[in-house]
């Protein structure tokens, strides 16, 4: 059973998250953490096999905190779960070892169809996200593993 | 809560689904509150105001379609007793003023909402007001000064646009007018009459004191 963490500096964020994944109980939250100093204690401690991460937080932000977790343990999935629709935000992120994208906006529909998409190995774009940016950014990384 | 065994009709407005999600989940883990319905724009929160009666309405700002000050303020016209809470991400001096000229009686910051949530609703609940407190320290500090003095700089403040306003803090923050007219989206010639039209209205002749201006008027942060 993948074991979430779930990072977020704002509180009804993290608990939008957990309600949505609360009908899926194969999807198993094992911490929460509002700032990404935290996440990365907590990811070292917890071992999850998932996170999903905010990216504006205030001090260390969702990209870095994304980066010094993958040095660590090169094999949790990280998620990064945003409001922003720049290329380069995911461009970004996926260069920081995330292997999905996810807009607040779609979370209520699209969260588990990208935790799914992670945790088989696969990447995850919102289906917002224009789609030749999404495929050029899925070509760099995949040529990178 | 006012007797324990009342339920409070609590309207959650906010165009996010998982925000919207988030704070019902924070509000209705509150025995006794209850959220009778959910907007996901600020027509629909006035629309439901209406039709639901709720004690409380708990607003986002930014909204698609009709915001959420210019709801709070329908809402507040036709039902003067009902508690408003506005939720913001960032915080500004204007806005507070905006919100309370509005109507809303409760203002917290969402990167507050799991401290101040609560707290805010049980004020409003009690008819009572709650504001984060920068805002608080604020609204004391502007009311003090208005009974004594009148600041010659709020009146002037009051003759900015909402334009420029947004200027002010890109040219505190350091931009150059190159650099506002891409944040914007408007053109270099442009972003530099409103800088000329700003320092005219405020009576100033450098960023410097532009600078100052925004800090002391917490447009940025010092």
């Amino acid at each position: 059973m993948p074991r979430v963490l779930i990072v977020d500096d704002h509180a009804f964020i993290r608990r939008g998250v957990q309600t949505i994944l609360h009908p899926f109980p194969e999807w198993e939250f094992c911490g929460e953490a509002d700032n990404g100093r935290d996440a990365i204690r907590m990811a070292d401690e917890l071992k999850p096999e998932i996170i999903i991460m905010d990216v504006s937080m205030p001090g260390l932000n969702g990209i870095e905190a994304t980066r010094a977790i993958r040095k660590t343990q090169p094999a949790v999935k990280i998620v990064l779960l945003t409001l922003h629709e720049s290329a380069d935000l995911v461009r970004n992120a996926f260069r920081a070892g995330a292997r999905g994208y996810l807009l607040k906006t779609d979370a209520e529909q699209e969260l588990v169809r990208a935790l799914t998409a992670v945790i088989g190995d696969g990447t995850y774009i919102s289906p917002k996200i224009d789609s030749e940016i999404a495929r050029s950014v899925i070509n760099e990384v995949s040529c990178h593993h | 809560m006012r007797s324990g065994t009342k339920t409070v009709k609590i309207l959650v407005a906010d165009d996010h689904d998982i925000i919207r999600r988030g704070l019902k989940q924070l509000l209705t883990s509150r025995s006794g509150w209850e959220v009778c319905g959910e907007a996901k724009t600020g027509r629909e929160a006035v629309a439901l105001a209406e039709q639901l009666k709720p004690e409380i309405v708990v607003m986002d700002i930014s909204m698609p379609d009709l915001n959420g000050l210019e709801a709070a303020r329908r809402i507040h016209k036709s039902f003067p007793k009902m508690g408003i809470l506005i939720l913001t991400l960032h915080f500004s001096d204007q806005l507070v003023r905006d919100i309370v000229e509005a109507g809303a009686r409760a203002y917290i910051m969402k990167s507050d909402a799991d401290r101040d949530l609560v707290s805010a609703v049980e004020a409003l609940a009690n008819h009572r007001t709650f504001f984060t407190s920068r805002a608080a320290e604020m609204l004391l500090n502007g009311f003090t000064n208005q009974n004594s003095v009148p600041d010659p700089e709020a009146h002037l403040r009051n003759r900015l646009t909402s334009r420029e306003r947004e200027i002010v803090q890109l040219l505190a923050e350091g931009k150059s007018s190159k650099e506002v007219a891409v944040a914007l989206g408007i053109s270099v010639k442009t972003a530099e009459t409103h800088r000329a039209n700003i320092m005219r209205k405020l009576e100033m002749h450098s960023v410097s004191e532009v600078v100052r201006y925004a800090v002391k008027n917490q447009i940025i942060e010092a």
